[in-house]
């Protein structure tokens, strides 16, 4: 019965890319690039200011190379923090047995959105704006997403899918936060679907809603919400997704009786090392080149990363009276989910208090989860929730035009609409991505079921969902 | 006097941890820079000039130093202790890197870097990044922002101390270890810093320091001897087995060190240029090179070729390379990495003999690396400076003042600043807290659970 929906599951995912992969190559003829010689002209933009560029012939913008290569670094390191970062960071708190369950959600979510994301993905969160709500299909299968010209509405000086696949990591990371809300219980070809359905219809629209040109909540046409690398669009939506998971795919087996240590925290604070490691790529990144914003931005990541650790620990100290060393890897991460929507728009002293506002707000929310009596297993919601909500409404309070003329003045610095506006951004991807989420794995647990039996949970998911051990003797 | 016993009562009263916390929290509410963190708009000359490209590298630098701490670092050593200090050994790694995340931009770079004072330290003018903003500084790298180059800098402050833990491994207390990376990194690392790099004395006198063999290298051997010396040895050395507990772990943070060590030679050229690939290929073959010295030497002398061996020879070879891995070529370099790894295995094996237990061997590898790597700059440097055998003898004399300053410095200022650490929370662990082991004993938690 298992294999069975397991089967079916695959059909449909093989069927979707391979009527995908017919449909790329009719539109490939159109993607192949100009030859090289008139760059200057095809990077001309379609439609920016035109009065201006009839009056003054505007210098066309042109590929830097040094932008470019800042962005394409930072997309590998953004890869880096999924695998391995992300994929060790949970593989090690969960038990033994789980490991490779674990790991294996990160890395093939990894493989599935960078489909994904070059078929409809980018399409539908940065492709030509629909209403403020959605992008068009216009881009499917990258059709006009150039490799040899920019594209001056999202970035000017790299090739347009240098920042098409900067973005694809974002889309990748996002859903694998999610699952350190449902580890050691959820069947894997259930978690595939739910993983497709969930890029789908919510990252992708959220993505288009705050970052797109058009959308209708961010700083491109929208209402003016500030969010620089992903506080709503990456950490409040997938926190709260975890959120949601955790109510509805229940507790595991044996919650609050048994023993659920951790089998190997080295692992954890290595994935910890790589997330704080690639989240420079992740926010510095998010400038779009390499210059005075990327340096702030990188800055501040650090910044509020040592800050956020420091104080997750004192807060441990003080309350649990030893400082762990899973508390310091926790509130490195929570310092970082924090800033990320910050960190395009604050200066350094600000990202101290923002550091120590998550080190403190995250773990407080992880003690209280155990009182809450929900399941929330590697506390996704608890530090990227929480951490993520702390963040964008901090980015309200401490923003500064100082640090960027493009964003805007927070309340600290005489604009309190600005606190009032991070907070429509964040009441709005909670209702959305809760209730979305919540109706995607009602639709998937009545079709296929959402949880391993009784049975395979017992024995763990290395065993029944993947059939092997992550680790022999002898 | 006074000042020293007001410390000591506050230290003692208030749990020393969170008056570090505290202060750190104090200078942010004070700093001057909150609410100004603006640089001031464009008063630099016109010729300095953002570059992205060199924006680009030097950015890319700092996360690799940041990988060579987190998680380079902190694995090499956490492999190499026992089961049950693996994690106190990683979060050693992992405060420091915090604690002086914070200093550094609060007070740190000011002192190091900041307008000089009589050539001894640089003044607090900086403090809190007053100052320090997009627009480039005309020494500091004069194509990136100047920001890039304070952060840069920063991963190398980190590090430093990092580097001393493993010569206190297994035995010091956790609220030690805070008070002496704060210190150490302000009063040790600050100064010295700004001696060679920071327009100091020893700059002007023209010692020759690329990327850190004094600074970073020396500074930290010496003063692990120091803490070797002053905390004495771990229960049961030299009649107990004390085996590293997982050699991949140790392998892998071999493997980051080396990756993150091309951002701390190459990225030590402030720029994407020909200097950079130089110091890049130097690093490169230097690191290759003290391997296979090193492999060759134990397998002269033991019989075996040790994995441990060859990822030992690796980080000598890169510590000692590094002073010189902008001014010499590849052949000079082959050259230092094959001294490296044979003195450094020297230096490791006669550590048995001499008794003091530098549990992960930072001394053999960081000092004796250091100091060579420094004497090498003086007998090799062709590019952009002229050493010995350019016909420059004087250059090896002051390079050996430079090793002489440091030594003398670090092991002094070290000793002292630990001697006050034991006068407020002591030093080591009691004996029944070495025992169980740090991780259960300052943190209350288990690396690995069965199932």
């Amino acid at each position: 019965m298992n294999s069975r929906t397991a089967f079916k599951t695959l059909r449909i995912i093989l069927s979707v890319v391979v009527l995908s992969a017919v449909a790329v190559p009719c539109l490939l003829a159109q993607e192949v690039p100009p030859p090289a010689a008139p760059a200057s002209g095809a990077a001309a933009p379609p439609g920016t200011a035109p009065a201006e560029a009839a009056a003054t012939p505007a210098p066309p913008p042109k590929i830097d190379s040094g932008d470019t290569a800042w962005v394409l670094i930072s997309t590998a390191l953004v890869l880096a923090m999924t695998a391995p970062g992300l994929a060790l960071f949970y593989g090690g708190m969960v038990r033994e047995k789980n490991a490779l369950g674990t790991i294996m959600q990160s890395f093939i979510i990894l493989c599935v959105i960078s489909l994904q994301w070059v078929l409809w993905g980018y399409s539908l969160a940065f492709g030509p704006d629909h209403g403020h709500i959605i992008g068009g299909l216009e881009w499917f299968g990258l059709t006009d997403v150039k490799s040899d010209a920019a594209n001056p509405d999202y970035a000017a000086t790299i090739p347009h899918q240098a920042y098409m696949i900067f973005q694809m990591m974002f889309a990748v990371i996002t859903p694998a936060l999610i699952t350190g809300a449902f580890a050691e219980r959820m069947k894997f070809s259930s978690f595939l679907v739910f993983i497709l359905l969930w890029a789908t219809f919510i990252y992708d629209p959220l993505a288009h809603w705050v970052w797109a040109k058009g959308g209708w909540l961010g700083m491109y046409g929208g209402l003016g919400a500030l969010d620089f690398a992903g506080g709503t669009v990456v950490h409040i939506s997938s926190g709260v997704a975890g959120l949601a998971c955790a109510f509805v795919l229940r507790r595991r087996l044996g919650y609050g009786k048994e023993s659920m240590a951790p089998h190997n925290l080295p692992m954890t604070v290595l994935g910890a090392s790589m997330l704080w490691f690639g989240w420079f790529g992740f926010n510095a990144g998010s400038a779009v080149s390499a210059g005075a914003l990327a340096t702030s931005a990188f800055v501040v990541t650090n910044t509020a990363t040592a800050a956020a650790a420091l104080a997750w620990m004192v807060a441990e100290w003080l309350y649990r009276g030893k400082p762990t060393v899973l508390g310091a890897a926790s509130g490195a991460v929570a310092g970082l989910v924090a800033i990320t929507p910050a960190s395009g728009f604050v200066g350094p002293v600000s990202a101290i208090w923002i550091g120590i506002g998550a080190g403190v707000l995250c773990y407080l929310a992880v003690v209280w989860k155990t009182k809450l009596g929900y399941d929330d297993s590697l506390d996704a919601f608890g530090i990227h929730g929480i951490g993520g909500t702390w963040g964008a409404l901090a980015t309200g309070l401490f923003a500064s035009k100082a640090i960027n003329s493009a964003g805007a003045d927070g309340l600290f610095f005489g604009n309190p609409g600005q606190l009032g506006l991070q907070a429509v951004a964040v009441l709005t991807s909670w209702v959305f991505v809760f209730v979305g989420t919540y109706v995607i794995l009602k639709v998937v647990d009545w079709t296929m079921g959402l949880r391993v039996t009784v049975e395979e949970e017992r024995i763990g998911l290395d065993l029944s969902q993947h059939e092997e051990r992550a680790y022999s003797r002898g | 006097m006074t000042i020293f016993a007001l410390v000591l009562r506050i230290g003692r009263t208030m749990k020393t941890p969170f008056a570090v916390v505290l202060l750190i929290t104090c200078v942010a509410v004070i700093s001057p820079a909150f609410g100004q963190e603006a640089p001031a708009p464009a008063t630099a000359p016109a010729t300095l000039k953002i570059d992205t490209g060199d924006t680009a590298w030097v950015l890319t630098s700092s996360a690799l130093v940041l990988a060579m701490t987190m998680p380079g670092l902190a694995l090499f050593y956490g492999g190499l202790v026992r089961n049950k200090n693996v994690l106190a050994t990683i979060m050693h790694s992992l405060v420091i890197l915090c604690l002086i995340s914070l200093t550094w931009i609060l007070w740190g770079y000011s002192l190091a870097f900041g307008p000089d004072k009589a050539g001894i330290i640089g003044g607090l003018e900086w403090l809190g990044l007053n100052g320090v903003g997009g627009e480039p500084h005309p020494t500091y790298g004069p194509t990136i922002p100047h920001q890039v180059y304070m952060l840069f800098q920063l991963m190398f402050a980190a590090i430093t101390p990092a580097l001393i833990t493993g010569a206190f491994a297994e035995r010091m207390k956790f609220s030690a270890l805070l008070l002496f990376a704060v210190l150490w990194g302000t009063f040790i690392y600050c100064p010295l810093a700004h001696w060679i790099w920071g327009g100091g004395w020893l700059g002007k006198l023209g010692a020759l320091d690329f990327a850190g063999g004094a600074v970073v290298h020396t500074s930290s051997g010496v003063s692990a001897l120091v803490c070797a010396l002053v905390l004495g040895k771990r229960q049961g050395y030299g009649t107990a087995a004390l085996v590293p507990h997982n050699l991949p772990m140790t392998l892998l943070g071999t493997g980051l060190l080396w990756f993150g060590w091309f951002g701390f030679n190459a990225g030590s050229a402030l720029g994407a240029n020909a200097l950079a690939a130089s110091a890049f290929l130097a690093t490169n073959t230097a690191a290759a090179a003290g391997a296979l010295s090193w492999m060759t030497a134990e397998w002269m002398q033991r019989g075996k070729p040790t994995a441990l061996g060859v990822a030992s020879g690796a980080v000598a070879g890169l510590a000692t390379v590094t002073p010189a891995a902008g001014f010499v070529g590849p052949m000079a370099a082959l050259v230092i990495g094959l001294a490296a790894g044979v003195l450094c295995y020297a230096a490791v094996v006669w550590k048995g003999r001499l008794g003091y237990d530098d549990s992960l061997d930072v001394v053999g590898i960081h000092g004796v690396g250091g100091i060579l790597g420094m004497l090498a700059t003086g007998l090799f440097a062709s590019i952009g400076a002229k050493g010995l055998f350019s016909g420059n003898p004087a250059q090896l004399g002051i390079q050996a003042i430079t090793v002489l300053v440091t030594v003398v410095f670090a092991f002094a200022g070290t000793f002292i600043i630990l001697k006050v650490i034991n006068a407020i929370v002591g030093l080591r662990v009691d004996a029944e807290g070495e025992q169980r082991g740090l991780d259960l004993s300052q943190h209350e938690e288990r690396a690995y659970a069965k199932d």
